[in-house]
């Protein structure tokens, strides 16, 4: 065994400088313990409902109740994601998270809101927030969302993907398994391919509707199920270990080891 | 404003606006017509004036020539028979010899001057009207030191200036009246409509929506102005309809749900005893409160977009890519609930909107068309132009169709057929597609496609 690295803010410091072969960073990336949360919530029972739901999958959480300490923590401290509310006391989320980006702070912040109109999204994502949840929201949605902006793709630009056996080109569009080549419609690769960058990550279908589609309302069709059930007939149809997971209440998760 | 003094209708008319406009109008007039009699005044004076010197100087030196020829008493000869047979208007003739003695004449004598005199004569008492009149004459001393002088009478001047200033001040006054009347009269009538105007609009705050002002059909400008008007009282009394219509149907369609809620919720707590009767209450509740949080939320987005908020969101964007795109996602979905779902979208079809909501608008479309229609069904949905190449959108399928009669009234929200009562959603699919086509200037045809129905929506 090697000796256990340093971990700043949680991360192996492999996965925070680039020296390390790339292999190896994704690696250490993908075991790194805890993620550090910062929760801005003026709301105590959502903020209850968070950390806890957050804690509970070993994260570490920080709060506050109102926007000046919220923003004095997050310049303060060293944070993998702030979690928003827009309206707070003293300082709204939205000035809170300018006024973060004004001085330098980086962190991922998700905007956790009631204000669910289209316009209130784009000013959201306009303030520099990375990502917009409307309430009420499921938790499971919350804990996909958090977990992804923590594990934000390394800059890294590549143009290969792979799980398992499973490898894409991003440019040439090929998909192939085990040596095999597998045709894919238009929409099924761009599935795969945010699925793959996500690799071991819980994916929401309200994320591929997003992020696929750039659909920001719920269907009452079931167009994301229906979609995976034909990915998954193509990527996993015949081969013995299937890839392609569907987490109970939650979403959708590519890996390779069960 | 109902309640500031109602002050003379001729103060009000006097202070209106088109009356001051006359009134400036009239201004106006009067200071051209000044400037075109000024230059007619002294132009016709002038010319007169030249003309009348000329006459004198010519019969001056016609008599200066006679002089020359038949000496001093051949003139006095020839001036006394021209004063006794001129008829051409009266020439006045003054022939002073070399020692300024009057020799024979009409004039006073006078120290001799030479060329254009004006002056003024003391008349025969046998004229008293005019006892003192003024002459224009020219006077000439001959070689011989004698002088003499022709003068015309000037009234023929001051007669055609006083008709010019008699004819000006008619003219001026006539206008001033005109433009004053008129001017009233213009006001009143533009005040009476836009008392009209004030008397709708307090109409309308006071709780009639239905009131409107009334058109005359000349499309003049006020006209113009009303239609505007009347345009916004529609929209103000469409919001106000649409807000009562929210409130009646959240009292309607959302206590339902709230009271199955509770119920379950009352239910699980008097009789479930196992931890697993628990989860299945806890379970349901959660399904009713999602249901729940459905309706309300498109209720909410369906008043947003009424409110028409979400115009900032607007771009040219390609519809095409969009409803090919919104196609292809619902293809595997049709495919299973065995629909044919045809997708005809001419290339570069563009359209200024907002993304998300047209997205939503040709997702609840097709959503709708599978719906509605039994296995074995075609849904197609088509983009294009319409004839006059406006973008137009087409849903049809040849499932059961809509009775004509119905046709209006699935746009309402919480509508849906009596056949439909019983499968999900939540009944404002449709109220959501209206209001974004709406928003978008889009209009909804709702026709027959023989069998099933076609959605056309189009500028």
């Amino acid at each position: 065994m090697a000796p256990t690295p340093w971990r700043p803010h949680g991360r192996n410091i492999e996965c925070l400088y680039s020296w390390a072969p790339v292999a190896r960073r994704r690696k250490a990336c993908k075991t790194r313990s805890n993620v550090k949360i910062l929760i801005v919530e003026d709301d105590k029972q959502i903020a209850d409902y968070v950390a806890k739901g957050l804690r509970e999958k070993g994260h570490v959480v920080d709060r506050a109740d109102n926007g000046r300490d919220g923003l004095y923590l997050a310049t303060g401290e060293r944070y993998d994601v702030m979690i928003v509310d827009r309206m707070l006391p003293h300082m709204d989320g939205l000035s809170l998270v300018k006024a973060a980006r004004a001085a330098a702070v980086k962190t991922p912040a998700l905007f956790l809101t009631t204000m669910g109109g289209v316009d209130d999204r784009v000013a959201g994502l306009e303030a520099g927030a990375d990502d917009y949840l409307v309430k009420p929201f499921v938790f499971a949605e919350l804990l996909a969302r958090v977990s992804a902006l923590a594990r934000r793709p390394p800059i890294v630009e590549t143009t290969q993907l792979r799980v398992g056996d499973l490898e894409i080109d991003l440019l040439s569009r090929v998909v192939v398994r085990d040596g095999k080549r597998l045709d894919l419609l238009a929409q099924e690769f761009k599935i795969l391919e945010y699925l793959m960058r996500h690799a071991g990550e819980v994916v929401t279908r309200t994320m591929l509707l997003e992020k696929v589609w750039d659909f920001h309302f719920d269907p009452k069709t079931n167009i994301v199920e229906t979609h995976i059930s034909r990915l998954r007939g193509k990527i996993d149809k015949g081969f013995d270990r299937p890839l392609l997971h569907t987490i109970r209440g939650a979403g959708y998760v590519i890996r390779a080891q069960e | 404003m109902s309640s500031a003094p109602r002050s003379s209708i001729l103060t009000r008319i006097l202070r209106s606006a088109s009356f001051r406009l006359t009134l400036g109008y009239a201004a106006l007039f009067v200071v051209s017509a000044v400037v075109l009699f000024g230059t007619v005044y002294l132009t016709a004076t002038a010319a007169m004036q030249s003309d009348m010197q000329a006459v004198l100087r010519t019969e001056a030196f016609q008599l200066a020539e006679i002089h020359r020829r038949s000496g001093l008493l051949g003139l006095a000869e020839q001036i006394t028979r021209r004063m006794n047979f001129r008829t051409r208007g009266p020439i006045y003739y003054l022939l002073q010899g070399p020692s300024r003695q009057v020799m024979v004449g009409n004039l006073p004598g006078m120290p001799p001057v030479d060329g254009v005199i004006d002056f003024v004569r003391d008349n025969d008492s046998e004229e008293p009207a005019n006892a003192r009149s003024k002459l224009t004459g020219f006077g000439l001393t001959l070689p011989d030191g004698s002088f003499i002088l022709v003068a015309q009478d000037a009234s023929r001047l001051v007669d055609m200036q006083h008709a010019i200033e008699s004819a000006f001040a008619w003219a001026a006054g006539v206008t001033l009246f005109l433009a004053i009347g008129g001017g009233m009269l213009l006001g009143g009538n533009f005040l009476r409509r836009i008392d009209t105007i004030g008397r709708t609009s307090r109409a309308i705050m006071e709780g009639d929506l239905s009131a409107r002002v009334p058109v005359r059909g000349t499309n003049d400008e006020i006209d113009q102005l009303v239609v505007g008007l009347n345009a916004m009282f529609d929209r103000i009394q469409h919001l106000m309809e649409g807000l009562r219509q929210v409130s009646n149907d959240i009292a309607h369609d959302l206590r339902t749900p709230l009271g199955r809620l509770r119920q379950r919720l009352e239910d699980a707590r008097e009789h479930a005893t196992t931890t697993a009767e628990y989860a299945a209450a806890a379970d349901g509740a959660i399904v009713e409160a999602d249901v729940l949080l459905e309706t309300f939320s498109a209720l909410l987005r369906i008043a947003q977009i009424e409110a028409g908020a979400q115009k900032s969101g607007f771009a040219d964007l390609d519809l095409s890519a969009l409803a090919q795109s919104v196609g292809e996602a619902y293809q595997p979905a049709a495919e299973d609930s065995q629909h044919r779902l045809v997708l005809d979208i001419a290339g570069g079809v563009a359209l200024h909107g907002d993304r998300q909501l047209l997205a939503q608008m040709l997702s609840n479309l097709v959503e709708n068309a599978l719906h509605h229609t039994p296995a074995g069904s075609t849904v197609s949905l088509t983009v294009g132009y319409t004839a006059t190449g406006e973008p137009q959108i087409v849903v049809a399928d040849n499932g059961p169709g809509i009775p004509a009669a119905e046709r209006e009234r699935v746009f309402g929200r919480f509508y849906r057929l009596d056949s439909s009562r019983t499968t999900a959603g939540s009944g404002l699919g449709l109220a959501l597609v209206k209001a974004i086509a709406t928003l978008h200037g889009l209009s909804i045809r709702l026709e027959d496609n023989a069998p099933g129905l076609r959605i056309v929506l189009s500028r």
